[in-house]
């Protein structure tokens, strides 16, 4: 399925607000989104959640004849998978061109950077030799796939543990789990990559794109560096120039990035030990539960309201038309503009002086009427939302029943639906639906649990 | 059956000289000139006030414009120019014709003469007959009429010497060997006539002596063609080869000259393939144009 | 790996070589009739030819025409006889793709491509030889064959590769050097403004390293440009005389 383009004014709004350093979630420019690492009940697998970007890794080992040229050496062996559930645009079975570079980039990074040590992996030389075998799948592309995947693949790895193996003679015993403690793997170091977005030739750097930051974007360069300072990889693609000393601050900034993230895989994979040893529950369904807040809470989503600094913003008329049709200058006067507050992510409050305009949409004496009703109801509907202590909101936009609501929702409800009625008489059914209700519904916030009909 | 074999070692290596480099030449990335005043031509692109070259040649400056033209490039054409080309598609009122260019041409439908006369309007029916007229593969000889903004050209044969080829063979060589004349349609004194496309395809013909009749060049004379007059357009095209891999410029006369020549050496035709062969011949033309110019 | 040292005490590597030396490059344009442009490169070892289509109408599906600029399509192939032991597929593993992806990359940023808006420019490479370096000779060998099809460029492309090991920097490395897991850097620069098209590196390098590293490749690639650029004006000479121009 081809993937729907950014429209044309998307992408200019991006573009300039990405010039003056600005981005849509109000990160800085070399801010990662949040890291979320979960560790599964078994050994080596992964599941690392950049913002909404989600990857799931699993290692697992088998016994393998050696490479002739190498028969002393076991096998790691890395595969990406981009499914179409993480994105439409990706295909089922054959390997898009992205495909490839994620792939190769994560073998670069694991395989040729040595990050486990491959003679450890020999059991008898020139016969059997283990080979690891590192499976990624992507759940969800919300951009940084590179890095997400570099993150499961390592801490899925160092999460792992072997079967031991001992050798005695001719004989090669391969314990089962029961009989003996599996063996970790022995890696070297911890390599992970740093994705930086280029803009503007290459005058301003982002790191950790979003998926829309990378569909704008005139280049990306992927660094893999570890704690210790070494370089392990770098990918330029893009159609863009670069020049030595951009490669150099890059690399910089990434070699500061990653200490933070090989400490917090540090300290999952501690926090994970130390659960499996004293016994208590581990896995998913237990991590899944302690990032969520309490079980109840899985159909809603509990967001702090962030403030948008609105202090260079102003309004601006070019001209307006005034009832005689004449063209007229319009002053605007700025100090109306009120603060701006993000309850969900993709919608904004605005809270103004003035409670809204008249409705201007449908023409005649109805509208009038429908004012006043609406300006009572406001006044009443906006003293109940101060009341609500915490503004629970709904993300489910279904037209089904089923809906959760809280005690104060079915008195709105009551409120509005005596409303809906009256108004509904008076204009004959014409506005319908959410059309009718989408200015008062834009200012309560998205999907609270209003139903117009 | 004989098959003639030679290893390529033992082939005698002409001396290595060392060319004399031309005034002027570029390669790209080479700044031209710093100075603004100039306007920028083909072969050159502007960076930080300064004009680089974007291809190998030779600089050339005509007044205040500055271009490099390259060895070897696709054909761009220009308005007057005789081409031959290939049908690639039958399209809505109109054929796309391969003229080794950058696009494809465009040979419309109310461009081409059908039978009935010249200015019969063109109706429905015609264009479910186009490809009765032309269709996917055929050889047509045409002109330039016009220069669509993106570069891809307007065909026409609305002349009578203009239309679908016949029997013949078509050889391509590039478009920087042949120079734009007054004709491009030679009847040569051996008893075949070259058409020499100013896009590198040369169509060499036996010489048909029929009036030109008022079907408007659609007919194809399907007769079979006698053995001399194979053979003398069999020596033709080898020696248009053996030109176009010496890169020397095409033109009716060096045709010519190199037609003599290999008559003269006494070579079969199949031995002008042979480059000792090649080489004798092309000399000797060489000689001879330089001599009588 | 034990055994193979990769710079001798003496400062000479396996081949004999400096390590700022590199392998001799050997060069000829306009080797096929039919291609618009052609060029053939050895470097060392290592042998590639390449060929140029173009620009020319888009052949298949018209839906990757773009409105405003060239179609670049490209192909890197090795033969199956390049190697050592015989490869199994020319092209269509993950090494080849993704090598076809970097030349993809490396020449839209270098061709001029809005001068042939809704036409298709073919390059395809083929590796007859594989010696180490490969990926940079497929570059220089795409560039020349470009020139010689007269398509407009915004510079040469020059591609070398540059090691470090035993804190010493090697240039130009062959397949024997590449074998002993090296840090590795393959970089392809525009040489008169020292912009790099395209960047790639494996193995571990310590970042205090890295300037130096990158120094000598822009050094290195600066060579290669010389080479080519010689090549480039004896054939255009040679040409030109025999066009009938003095």
């Amino acid at each position: 399925m081809k993937d729907h383009p950014l429209s044309n004014c998307e992408e200019k709004f991006v573009l300039a607000a990405i010039a003056e350093n600005r981005r849509f979630d109000g990160r800085g420019v070399y801010i990662y989104r949040p890291i979320v690492i979960l560790y599964g009940h078994d050994r080596g697998c992964c599941h690392v959640q950049i913002g909404c970007t989600r990857v799931l890794a699993q290692v697992s080992c088998e016994v393998i004849i050696p490479k002739q040229t190498r028969p002393n050496e076991g096998v790691l062996h890395m595969n990406v998978e981009l499914s179409p559930m993480a994105c439409p645009s990706f295909e089922a079975g054959k390997q898009s061109d992205y495909g490839v570079e994620v792939n190769r980039a994560l073998e670069r990074l694991l395989r040729d950077s040595l990050c486990i040590d491959l003679e450890s992996l020999c059991i008898m030389s020139g016969e059997k030799v283990w080979q690891i075998r590192v499976d990624v799948h992507v759940l969800n592309h919300d951009g940084n796939l590179i890095d997400c995947s570099s993150i499961a693949a390592i801490a899925a790895l160092s999460h792992f543990r072997r079967p031991d193996v001992t050798v005695s003679g001719e004989e090669v015993t391969i314990h089962p789990l029961d009989e003996k403690d599996a063996v970790p793997l022995s890696v070297n170091h911890i390599p992970l990559s740093v994705t930086f977005a280029f803009f503007d030739q290459g005058r301003t750097l982002l790191v950790d794109p979003t998926d829309q930051e990378e569909r704008v974007m005139d280049g990306k360069m992927v660094v893999g560096i570890n704690k210790h300072r070494e370089l392990c990889m770098l990918h330029v693609s893009g159609k863009m120039l670069v020049l030595q000393d951009q490669v150099v601050r890059c690399v910089n900034i990434a070699a500061a990035r990653v200490g933070e993230i090989t400490d917090l895989i540090k300290d999952t994979l501690e926090k994970d030990n130390a659960a499996r040893k004293s016994g208590k529950e581990f896995g998913f369904a237990k991590c899944l539960a302690d990032v969520i807040l309490g079980v109840d809470d899985l159909l809603k989503h509990y967001v702090d309201s962030m403030s948008v600094d609105t202090t260079s913003v102003g309004q601006t008329a070019k001209t307006v038309v005034d009832a005689d049709g004449n063209r007229v200058q319009m002053e605007v006067d700025n100090a109306e503009t009120g603060n701006v507050s993000i309850k969900v992510p993709g919608t904004g409050k605005m809270s103004t002086n003035t409670e809204g305009g008249a409705v201007t949409w449908c023409e005649g004496e109805e509208s009038d009427s429908d004012v006043i009703l609406l300006d009572k109801n406001d006044s009443t509907s906006s003293e109940v939302s101060s009341k609500q202590v915490s503004a629970v909101v709904e993300l489910s936009d279904s037209e089904e029943e089923s809906v959760l609501m809280t005690s104060q929702d079915l008195e709105r409800t009551e409120l509005s639906k005596s409303r809906a009625i009256e108004t509904r008489e008076n204009r004959g059914g014409r506005c319908r639906g959410k059309s009718f209700g989408g200015r008062n519904r834009g200012k309560r916030g998205r999907g609270n649990g209003q139903r117009y009909f | 059956m004989a098959v003639d074999l030679r290893l390529s070692c033992r082939i005698k290596q002409k001396p290595t000289t060392i060319y004399k480099e031309p005034d002027h030449l570029v390669t790209p990335g080479d700044v031209i000139t710093t100075d603004t005043g100039f306007m920028r031509g083909h072969g050159t692109y502007m960076e930080d006030d300064k004009l680089y070259a974007s291809v190998a040649g030779t600089v050339e400056r005509v007044n205040k414009l500055i271009c490099v033209q390259p060895l070897k490039s696709r054909y761009s054409g220009e308005v007057g120019d005789v081409v031959v080309g290939r049908i690639a598609e039958v399209g809505q009122k109109r054929w796309k014709v391969d003229t080794n260019s950058r696009l494809d041409s465009a040979l419309l439908l109310s461009s081409v003469n059908l039978p009935g006369g010249e200015l019969r309007r063109k109706t429905a029916e015609d264009e479910l007959m186009m490809r009765q007229y032309l269709s996917e593969g055929d050889l047509i000889s045409a002109e330039v009429q016009a220069v669509f903004h993106d570069g891809a050209l307007s065909l026409h044969t609305r002349s009578l010497k203009y239309g679908k080829l016949s029997q013949g063979t078509l050889v391509k060589v590039s478009p920087s060997l042949v120079k734009r004349r007054k004709t491009h349609f030679h009847n040569l004194p051996c008893g075949a006539s070259v058409i020499v496309g100013n896009n590198g395809y040369i169509w060499i013909s036996p010489t048909v002596n029929e009036e030109a009749d008022s079907t408007g060049g659609f007919v194809q004379d399907l007769n079979p063609v006698a053995t001399a007059d194979r053979e003398v357009v069999a020596r033709l095209h080898n020696c248009i080869l053996a030109m176009a891999r010496h890169r020397m410029m095409l033109s009716d006369t060096s045709i010519i000259y190199t037609y003599e020549a290999s008559l003269a050496i006494g070579s079969l035709v199949k031995d002008l393939l042979k480059p000792e062969m090649e080489s004798e011949v092309v000399t000797m033309a060489r000689e001879r144009l330089e001599t009588e110019s | 790996m034990a055994g193979v040292e990769v710079v001798s005490e003496q400062g000479f590597r396996t081949d004999g070589r400096k390590p700022n030396e590199l392998r001799r490059i050997r060069c000829k344009q306009g080797v096929f009739s039919h291609a618009d442009g052609s060029a053939y490169i050895e470097q060392g070892n290592t042998k590639v030819l390449a060929t140029v289509y173009g620009p020319h109408e888009i052949r298949g599906s018209r839906s990757k025409a773009l409105h405003d600029r060239a179609y670049v399509n490209c192909q890197f192939s090795m033969a199956t006889f390049s190697t050592g032991e015989r490869k199994q597929r020319p092209r269509g593993d993950r090494k080849s793709t993704e090598m076809t992806m970097h030349m993809k990359q490396t020449f839209e940023a270098t061709i001029l491509t809005q001068l042939y808006p809704r036409s298709q420019i073919d390059i395809f490479v083929e590796v007859l030889q594989a010696d180490g370096g490969n990926f940079a000779a497929c570059v220089n060998a795409a560039t020349l064959a470009l020139i010689d099809a007269g398509i407009p460029l915004k510079d040469y492309v020059c591609a070398c590769t540059v090691g470090f090991v035993d804190d010493v920097t090697i240039v130009d490395i062959n397949h024997l050097e590449e074998t002993n897991h090296i840090a590795e850097f393959t970089v392809a620069m525009l040489p008169k403004s020292e912009q790099f098209v395209m960047l790639e590196m494996s193995s571990r390098l310590h970042l205090d390293h890295l300037s130096k590293v990158m120094d000598m490749a822009t050094k290195a690639c600066k060579d290669v440009h010389l080479v080519l650029d010689r090549a480039v004006r004896d054939h255009v000479s040679e040409v030109w005389q025999q066009l009938g121009n003095t």
